[in-house]
Formats: C-alpha cells, sequence, structure tokens
C-alpha cells in the first residue's frame, strides 16, 4: 500500500528551455508526479536514466540525435520505466514509430498542466492514449503489412482489434467505441494496449530480419 | 502459298564462307580413303583373276546367225584377241578354241569366266554343257563363270564355243582360264566376292540411305534434297536386286523390267537431286529467267524445283511404261537396245551434273570441300568405269567403292552444314540479345529520367500548394497580428487568441498532411480534438457522427485542409453567433451515393442571404468549389445546417 501513495518519479529531456521549464513546472504542480531531474540532449538524459525513476518525458529531435533511440534502450534495458513522447503536433508519423520502439504514450506540447498531468496518469495506470490520427495511422501500417512476408510483420492484429482500430480513427471516444462494438470501455483500453504491444513486437521483428539480411546477425544452424 | 522451310538454307553470304582447314582435311581423308579402297579392289580383281590354268587371250570370234554354234564352219571364225569388244550387233557371237592335250590330261576340266558383260554359254563340240554360271546347281551367279566340262567331252582337240549374247550393249569377254575345276574354284569364289557380294553391299547401303532420308525430309527443311537423295539411292539399291537375282520369283522380264526402270530412275533421280543440291544451298539468282543457260548453270528457284520433282516422276513413269512396253515386244533385243539407250542417257546426264556441279563450285567456291569431294568423285567413278569397260574390255569397279563413300561423305557435309546454321542462328540470337539489352538500360534510363521529373513536378506542385495554403491562413494571420501590434492596437488576450488561431492552423495544415492514406473518416477522427475543446470552451456539446462511408482516395491532404478549414469557419461562426449548447458533425452518404459533411447547431439561425458575416460565407464558398464540393446553407428559428455536397469528389483525386 506504501507503493500507492508513493509520488511518481518523472525525468524530462527536452531541448527548448522555455517547453522543459513550462513542462516542469506543469507537473510539478500535481500532488502525486515529482520531477527529479531535466536534460537538454540525449547524452545528459541517459544519465538521468541511472536514477531511479518511474516515467521519462522525452522530446524527439533532440539536437545530439533522436529520442527514439532512448526510447529503444529505455525499454529493452529498464521495461519498468514508462516513456511518454512530447511531440508538438502529435503527428501520427512520429507517435507511431515512437510506440514501435517501446513508447507508451504522447503528449502534445503545449498542453494545460492538467492534460499533462493526466496523460502521465494514465500511462502510469497501464493505459495506453491514443490519438484518431494515431489510430488511422496504425491502421494504414496494416493494411501496407498484408503482403510482406509473415516474419517480419510480427503477430498480426485480431477482427476486434482492428474494428476498435477503425472506429477510434474516426475520432470516437472510448465510450462510443465501446457502444458501437458492445464491449465495455476497459475491454476497449485492453485491446489498445494489446496493439501496442503488438506494434512495439512487429518491430522488434522487423529489426531482427533487417539484421539477418544485413548479415549482423547469424542465426544458428 | 506457304514457301517450304530451309533449315538447311545458310543466311546468305555466310553460306560461302571459307570452310575451315578442319574440313579440308575431312574432306582429303575422303578422297583418299576412296582412291586406297578403290585401289585395292582393283587390286584384288587382279589377283582373283591370275588363277592357276592356261589363259586363253587369242580367239576365233564369228557372229552366229543361230544360237547353236555347231552350224558354223571353222571357216566363218576370225582370229581375235581377248578382251574382245562385242558390240552393236543383234545376234550372239562365238568365240571357238580347242581343248589342249594337257587340258583334257585334267580329272575335271573346267573353263573360268571372268567377266562378260552378259550371259556366256558353253558348247564342246556342239553340245550345250554349261552356261550362265550353273555349272552345279547351287550357283547361280552369271558372272563370274565357273563352267565344268562333262568328263565323256574331255578329249585332245574337243571343240570350245563360248556364246556370248548381248552383243549390243557394251558386250565383252575377258580373258578366260581353262584348268582345274578345284585350282579354279579359289579364284571364282573371290571374283564372285568382288563383282556379286559387294554391289550388294552397295545395295545395302543405298537402302539405308534411302530409308534415312525419307525419314529425315520431313524434319529438315530441304524436303526437295532429300527425297531426290531418297530416290536416288532406292533407285540405286533397286538396280541391283535387279542385277543380283538371277532366277528372281516374278520371272525374267520382270527382273530385267526391275533393272531398266531402276537404271532409268537412277539418271533422273541424279538430275533432280543435282539441281536441288546446287539450288538449296545458294541463293536463286535469276528466279524469273528460263533461258537453257540459266536452267542448266543458275540456282533454281523453290517454284521451279517443285515443278523438277513432278516432272521427274513423271519421266519416270513414262520410262517404266516404255520400258515394259518394248520389253513384252521382245525381251532379248529390247532389254538390249533400252541398256544402250540408257546407257547414253547416262552419259549425258553425268554430263549435265558435272557441268553443274562445276558451275556451282566455281562460283561459291569451294565451301564445302566435303559434299564436293564425294560428288566429284562419284561422277569421275562412273566415267571411269564406262571408260573402263568401254575401251579396256574390262568391268566397272570404281562407281561401286565410290557409291561406298557417298553417304558418308554427304553425311558429315550434312552435319557441318547444319552446325554452321546453328552457329549463324546462335550469333545472331547473342547479336540480338546485346540489342535488346542495350534498347532495356536506355527505356530503363528513360523511365528513370520520367519518374524522376514526374517526382520533381509532384514536389514543386505539392510545395507551392503548401506556400499557398500557408499564405492563406497562418501566414495572414501572423502578418495581422504584427501590423495590429505595430500599430499598437493589440492586447494580451487578442495576441494569445490571434497566436493560438495561427497555432490551429499550423495543426490543421499539419494534420492534413498526415493524411496521407486518403480516407475522410480517419481526416475527420483527427479533427475531432481540433474542434471538441472549442465547443466545450463555449458551453456547448458535440454530438460526433462518423458513417462508415467507404474508400475517399480521392482525399489528400489538399482536400483535407479545405475541409478542415470549412468546418473550423462552420463551427466559429456557429459557436460566434449562435451560442448554440449542442454542436452536431454528420458524415454519410446521401441517397445518390454522393458524400455529405454537415455542421448544424440548435442556434437561433439567422438569414444566409443578408448575414453579416458574407465574408466568411464566400470564403467557404470558394473552398468548397477549389474541392469540387457544393456548399448548402440553411438556417432557420431551429438552428442552422451547412451541408458539404460532395458527389464524384471522393474518388477523384483533386
Amino acid at each position: 500500500m506504501a507503493e500507492v501513495n508513493r509520488r511518481a518519479r518523472v525525468a524530462i529531456i527536452e531541448d527548448d528551455p522555455v517547453l522543459r521549464d513550462e513542462l516542469a513546472r506543469a507537473v510539478g504542480l500535481a500532488p502525486d508526479l515529482d520531477v527529479v531531474g531535466t536534460a537538454d540532449c540525449l547524452a545528459r538524459g541517459r544519465e538521468l536514466l541511472t536514477q531511479d525513476i518511474d516515467v521519462l518525458l522525452i522530446d524527439l529531435a533532440l539536437p545530439d540525435g533522436s529520442g527514439i533511440d532512448l526510447i529503444r534502450e529505455t525499454h529493452a534495458r529498464r521495461g519498468k520505466i514508462k516513456t511518454i513522447v512530447i511531440s508538438v503536433f502529435g503527428d501520427a508519423r512520429s507517435v507511431v514509430q515512437s510506440i514501435e520502439a517501446g513508447a507508451d504514450g504522447y503528449l502534445l506540447k503545449g498542453a494545460e498542466p492538467a492534460e499533462a498531468a493526466n496523460a502521465i496518469r494514465t500511462v502510469l495506470e497501464g493505459g495506453a492514449p491514443i490519438s484518431p490520427s494515431v489510430a488511422g495511422h496504425i491502421l494504414a501500417r496494416m493494411r501496407g503489412r498484408e503482403n510482406a512476408p509473415a516474419e517480419t510483420t510480427g503477430p498480426p492484429l485480431s477482427p476486434k482489434e482492428v474494428a476498435v482500430l477503425t472506429d477510434l480513427a474516426k475520432g470516437f471516444r472510448y465510450k462510443e467505441v465501446a457502444r458501437l462494438q458492445g464491449i465495455s470501455p476497459n475491454t476497449v483500453g485492453d485491446h489498445v494496449k494489446s496493439i501496442y504491444r503488438k506494434l512495439a513486437v512487429s518491430s522488434r521483428s522487423e529489426a531482427v530480419f533487417e539484421a539477418v539480411q544485413a548479415g549482423l546477425i547469424r542465426l544458428k544452424e | 502459298m506457304a514457301s517450304p522451310r530451309r533449315a538447311f538454307e545458310p543466311l546468305s553470304p555466310e553460306g560461302f564462307a571459307p570452310a575451315p582447314s578442319r574440313t579440308w582435311g575431312l574432306a582429303a581423308m575422303i578422297i583418299v580413303l576412296q582412291i586406297l579402297f578403290s585401289g585395292a579392289l582393283l587390286w584384288a580383281n587382279l589377283v582373283a583373276e591370275a588363277a592357276p590354268g592356261r589363259l586363253i587371250e587369242t580367239i576365233a570370234f564369228a557372229e552366229a546367225g543361230a544360237w547353236n554354234p555347231a552350224t558354223l564352219p571353222d571357216s566363218a571364225f576370225k582370229p581375235a584377241r581377248l578382251p574382245v569388244a562385242l558390240c552393236c550387233e543383234a545376234s550372239p557371237l562365238v568365240l571357238r578354241t580347242r581343248l589342249t592335250a594337257d587340258d583334257a590330261g585334267l580329272t575335271s576340266p573346267s573353263v573360268l569366266v571372268p567377266s562378260a558383260h552378259d550371259n556366256v554359254w558353253l558348247y564342246v563340240d556342239g553340245d550345250l554343257v554349261a552356261g550362265q554360271g550353273r555349272a552345279t546347281s547351287t550357283v547361280t551367279s552369271r558372272r563370274p563363270q565357273l563352267l565344268r566340262i562333262p568328263a565323256r567331252y574331255v578329249h585332245p582337240g574337243a571343240r570350245i564355243d563360248l556364246v556370248v549374247s548381248r552383243t549390243i550393249g557394251f558386250g565383252h569377254l575377258r580373258p578366260f582360264r581353262v584348268g582345274e575345276y578345284d585350282a579354279l574354284y579359289p579364284s571364282w569364289l573371290a571374283l564372285r566376292v568382288l563383282r556379286s557380294d559387294l554391289p550388294f553391299a552397295n545395295a545395302i547401303i543405298g537402302a539405308f540411305v534411302a530409308a534415312f532420308c525419307l525419314c529425315a525430309a520431313p524434319l529438315f527443311g530441304a524436303r526437295g534434297l532429300l527425297l531426290s537423295l531418297a530416290g536416288l539411292a532406292a533407285s540405286w539399291a533397286l538396280q541391283h536386286v535387279g542385277l543380283m537375282v538371277t532366277d528372281a520369283p516374278w520371272g525374267a522380264v520382270a527382273n530385267a523390267g526391275v533393272y531398266l526402270a531402276a537404271f532409268l530412275a537412277t539418271l533422273v533421280f541424279l538430275v533432280w537431286f543435282f539441281i536441288e543440291w546446287t539450288s538449296v544451298f545458294a541463293p536463286p539468282r535469276s528466279p524469273t529467267a528460263t533461258s537453257p543457260r540459266t536452267m542448266i548453270l543458275d540456282a533454281w528457284n523453290g517454284q521451279a524445283r517443285r515443278r523438277l520433282a513432278l516432272a521427274s516422276l513423271a519421266v519416270i513413269a513414262v520410262g517404266i511404261v516404255l520400258i515394259a512396253l518394248r520389253l513384252q515386244d521382245d525381251q532379248a533385243v529390247g532389254l538390249q537396245l533400252i541398256n544402250r539407250v540408257i546407257g547414253w542417257l547416262g552419259l549425258a546426264v553425268i554430263a549435265f551434273s558435272l557441268l553443274r556441279i562445276g558451275a556451282f563450285y566455281s562460283r561459291g567456291g569451294l565451301a564445302d570441300p566435303l559434299e564436293a569431294s564425294a560428288f566429284i568423285f562419284v561422277l569421275l567413278a562412273a566415267i571411269a568405269d564406262i571408260v573402263t569397260v568401254r575401251f579396256f574390255k574390262s568391268y566397272g569397279i570404281f562407281l561401286g567403292s565410290a557409291v561406298t563413300f557417298f553417304p558418308l561423305a554427304l553425311l558429315v557435309s550434312l552435319a557441318v552444314r547444319a552446325r554452321g546454321v546453328f552457329e549463324a542462328a546462335t550469333a545472331t540470337a547473342d547479336k540480338l540479345n546485346t540489342l535488346v539489352s542495350l534498347r532495356e538500360q536506355e527505356i530503363l534510363a528513360g523511365l528513370q529520367d520520367l519518374r524522376r521529373s514526374e517526382r520533381e513536378a509532384l514536389l514543386l506542385e505539392e510545395r507551392a500548394r503548401i506556400m499557398r495554403d500557408m499564405h492563406d491562413g497562418i501566414g495572414g494571420q501572423l502578418l495581422g497580428l504584427v501590423m495590429r501590434a505595430r500599430a499598437n492596437r493589440l492586447t494580451g488576450p487578442a495576441l494569445v487568441h490571434g497566436l493560438e488561431e495561427s497555432l490551429d492552423d499550423l495543426r490543421l495544415m499539419v494534420g492534413s498532411l498526415e493524411q496521407s492514406d486518403g480516407s475522410l473518416a480517419t481526416a475527420l477522427g483527427a479533427y475531432r480534438a481540433r474542434i471538441e475543446p472549442r465547443c466545450e470552451a463555449a458551453g456547448a456539446s458535440l454530438v460526433w457522427r462518423i458513417e462508415d462511408v467507404g474508400e475517399t482516395p480521392g482525399f489528400g491532404p489538399d482536400r483535407t485542409l479545405q475541409v478542415y478549414r470549412i468546418l473550423q469557419e462552420a463551427c466559429t461562426n456557429a459557436l460566434k453567433h449562435g451560442h448554440p449548447d449542442r454542436v452536431a458533425v454528420t458524415l454519410r452518404r446521401g441517397p445518390d451515393g454522393e458524400i455529405l459533411l454537415s455542421l448544424e447547431d440548435n442556434g437561433p439561425g439567422f438569414d444566409p442571404a443578408a448575414a453579416s458575416t458574407g465574408r466568411g460565407l464566400a470564403n467557404m464558398r470558394n473552398r468548397a468549389a477549389r474541392i469540387g464540393a457544393n456548399l448548402v446553407i440553411e438556417s432557420g428559428p431551429g438552428g442552422t445546417r451547412i451541408v458539404l455536397e460532395m458527389k464524384d469528389v471522393a474518388e477523384n483525386p483533386l
């Protein structure tokens, strides 16, 4: 029960000082969240990760590289840390890439403090935030994979997951999707989490496949 | 009329390419083999003839009016020296000699006749004792003949008369021997092998070549050539059948007919074959000219050669009828007569063939020494045989040996030609492949250029559109803010509001760019996050009704942005002027399949015609027109509905 009352420890990696300070301020306002450190580049961000943290807020375009690399590292080595992408536009392409790298959610830059805290809490509770354009983008990617060899695509989405994703892409909320699909809102959330997991898995199998193709990995005969 | 296939016809002028030295070597080898074989045959014949026994070279001869020489007195005989040519008389000829005391002392005195050109009967003291080889019941050969003199006729001075028939043709009698039967027998056996069994081998080879050519004719292109060669070989084989079978089951007349018809056919096929051979492998010189000179020397075209084939068969058929009639009339005289006519005909045919072959090779060069060696040797051998028989009163052996090698040389030559054609075809195919791959590279390069310029054009167009959209939206908004700020007419809240509007527009643009898969429903889904907070902030709830309208490939970023802006404007108007508590966005298909996108509110409504927001409405209409849609505004006391009607828009890109 002690865990429940513990304040979640948040780290922020963002190169724009104004946005970084504003975000740190907004998160700090939440009674259940604690900002334990901020960084303005990947290198300092890696140092932050040596601490005991629960949530990492990370920008993608950093001066010394892409945030996606750090998301992938974090997901692989310290899977318990939840990662949230900070995006100016919430553009689906970069968000989906982040999800495939193992991100758990995303946050629009310039969001209201309450909104930011809510997004962090959702992720901490195991939720998976998803916007209609992200859902649409995932659908488009799935369609593109239908003709690809099975070993590169990972597990396919179930028909119910596709239906849920299609409704979400049309802009419907969880509750509305639940009503349209005749399931409970929680089940909708479960489907979305499953979709996230499958995306991350297929991203990994794609990476493995490409590595084998490139001769980087040799499979045992 | 379909032209006949010509698989063997070389691609001129490559057909007359110089022969490789290997071919010359082969040709020389064939010639040497033929000469060796002929020489060996000649030598074997001379050895075989040198049997132990008395050689009779001087003799008395007389022309007999009747078949019985006993009626001829010694005074009718004139002296002669063997070999003697017996030419040109219809009656048989009698050659007379006498047994010596030595002859009479032999156990079993016999006469060995190595070669008479035709039948020989032996009379002793006026009695017929043997003839046509039937000295014993087992021997059936006419050439050579070993004739035994019965013991009761044997005494010194016994009168030996050899009656030789067929004096019309190139008849002759070689010197003969009188000796012990057993001593003469090996020579007779050797001569028999040389005279009868070798031609028999020739007949078998001829039959084999005929069968091969008949089988190959439909397979290869040069049908006329192979058929004429088949006819030549078959008639050659048949000629030997006629010569060899003395007691034919089909009767002597028919047998003579087979021989003579086959002889005639051989000559006709020879003409056909040489015209084919010297035409198929050479391009026709003057396809229309028919002067005797061109007929003899030049290549014949396909049509002329087909006529020649028919004419050849016709000549053979007519010849067979004439031969049959003549033989029926008088077998003995008819046979001699026909034989002589055909003999002269043969000389003419051989002369024609030599002339043609000479012309062919003098024009084309000795491109194929293999076939040249075969042909020329066969023709020369035929001439040599005629000369030998006619002037040396011997027998022909050269043609037989040449014919043995003829098919061999011809088959090798055909193989070389086929290989040449194959190599030429391979070279042509290689050349074509190279050309095709070069052309392919050109086309690919052109295609890449085309794609690049297409891509560049698309990029330019897209850039121009984004510039226009920026100018249309965020650019104008920011410019307005700057101008108002310069004039100090910008308050804090107004600045925040203006910047928020600009950011909103920027996000709309980004959002529209995300809409790459062209789904209007998904595009609207992304827009909900834009519109809902604004509605809620203005105290209105948003009702979201997006039905499944299927694929809308016509909605790229361009149309999506216009739809966003129209909705934005409509929503702004609704919230600003109507203060509704409910705003509904609906997407569905209309009764005619058109797509209907509407935004309605439950505000008080207004009169569109007199609306003070005329500029905003005009803006929306302009945008609708730009994407090919129709904007309908319905307003009344119950609220306002703005409908975007899109017919045939969703399917067709802008």
